[in-house]
């Protein structure tokens, strides 16, 4: 099963039953076991590998040594035959003849123990990604749980009630009448500080005597009249 | 848990300001000192929960409970979210237990301003969402 998968069915755990906890303890305790399991297993995995590529050491060694001694005992063939001695270079190169076979034996091994040490390492660091993701995740779940609690605490002292009793669609509306309100009471405040200024500075522009008492109609009439008459 | 990060990010956003000047306050939550508690001014209905870890910094805000939503539209709400999960700047939908969420994600290295924004939008996120999406909630009762 993915991670994701199993991280699923733990958070899904309670979901069932409103009010209950969310995340399954019990499902979480599995993963962190889980969680566990896999990095004694890359423990374990990576000791592997070390012994692995110890033997493999070893028939490196070999490998070379029997190869050194072929080319040692191919320059005894060599000196035997300068000297005349068929059956001598015959024993020598039966000796090489078995040098090689084993030389062969120790390839196979050492390509064996090479393709091995390859896919363990392959191996190794799938798994170390596997854990680092699943530890994250495990993480953010068990955030969430906290969270949760903390929503359901703060929704108790909110409302006084369950959370899920109070309607997201009127705590929606609750905020915009205020914000409405508020923008309101703003604009109202503007107008007033208006109308309040304009006051001030008629009653100003009274008692200079720049604006008579009477209806500034009159006067604009007045005006308007003596335009006329300039016609 | 590091629950000193969380410490530092609440001292931190302390006496805050969103862009347009509005107040922000932190608290820490609960007894274990792993959930902060944020409200930004006039949108108390909608608590925004922090955590930290490691791996990043998680804003939370609960949306609604499964049963606010008509039941004959859940699979309709469902999709809308998903469809419009890519298109909601910095925040996401997704879903605790029966309660609808929207959160959003920080790297733990992430600047106070970055993380102020990050509050600001996903406050803004929530007011939008919820009247996106009312049409598939019950009516208040």
């Amino acid at each position: 099963m993915s991670i994701f998968r199993k991280l699923l069915t733990a958070v899904r755990g309670g979901a069932t039953d409103v009010g209950e906890a969310i995340v399954d303890s019990q499902a979480i305790r599995i993963l962190e076991q889980e969680l566990r399991d896999s990095k004694k297993a890359l423990n374990d995995a990576k000791t592997g590998l070390t012994s692995i590529m110890a033997e493999k050491m070893g028939v490196d060694r070999k490998v070379k040594e029997l190869s050194a001694k072929i080319t040692e005992h191919e320059g005894y063939a060599m000196s035997a035959m300068d000297k005349g001695d068929e059956s001598l270079a015959l024993d020598v190169a039966n000796k090489i003849a078995e040098f090689e076979h084993d030389l062969s034996i120790q390839q196979g091994i050492q390509e064996g123990y090479e393709s091995k040490v390859v896919s363990l390492k392959k191996m190794i660091r799938q798994t170390e990604r596997n854990i680092q993701a699943m530890d994250r995740e495990v993480s953010v779940v068990k955030t969430t749980a906290k969270v949760q609690k903390a929503n359901e605490l703060a929704s108790a002292k909110f409302s006084g009630s369950n959370s899920s009793l109070t309607s997201a669609t009127d705590s929606l509306e609750r905020i915009k009448a205020r914000q409405q309100k508020k923008e309101d009471q703003a604009s109202a405040a503007m107008d007033f500080a208006a109308e309040d200024d304009g006051d001030d500075l008629q009653a100003r522009l009274k008692s200079a005597g720049i604006v008579n008492s009477a209806s500034s109609g009159s006067s604009i009439l007045d005006r308007l009249k003596k335009k006329q008459g300039d016609k | 848990m590091s629950n000193e990060n969380l410490q530092q990010l609440i001292k931190d956003l302390a006496g805050k300001q969103l862009a347009d000047g509005t107040q922000l306050s932190i608290e820490m939550f609960d007894g274990e000192n792993t959930v902060a508690c944020i409200k930004v001014e006039d949108r108390e209905e909608f608590p925004i929960y922090m955590t930290v870890d490691e791996g990043q910094i998680l804003c939370i805000t609960y949306l609604f409970g499964d049963d606010q939503v008509d039941p004959n539209k859940r699979a309709a709400l469902a999709e809308d979210m998903l469809i419009m999960n890519v298109s909601i700047p910095l925040s996401a939908f997704s879903k605790i237990g029966d309660q609808y969420i929207m959160f959003g994600a920080l790297s733990p290295k992430a600047s106070i301003d970055e993380l102020v924004h990050e509050i600001e939008l996903l406050s803004d996120n929530v007011l939008e969402a919820i009247e996106a999406v009312a049409d598939y909630l019950k009516e208040a009762a």
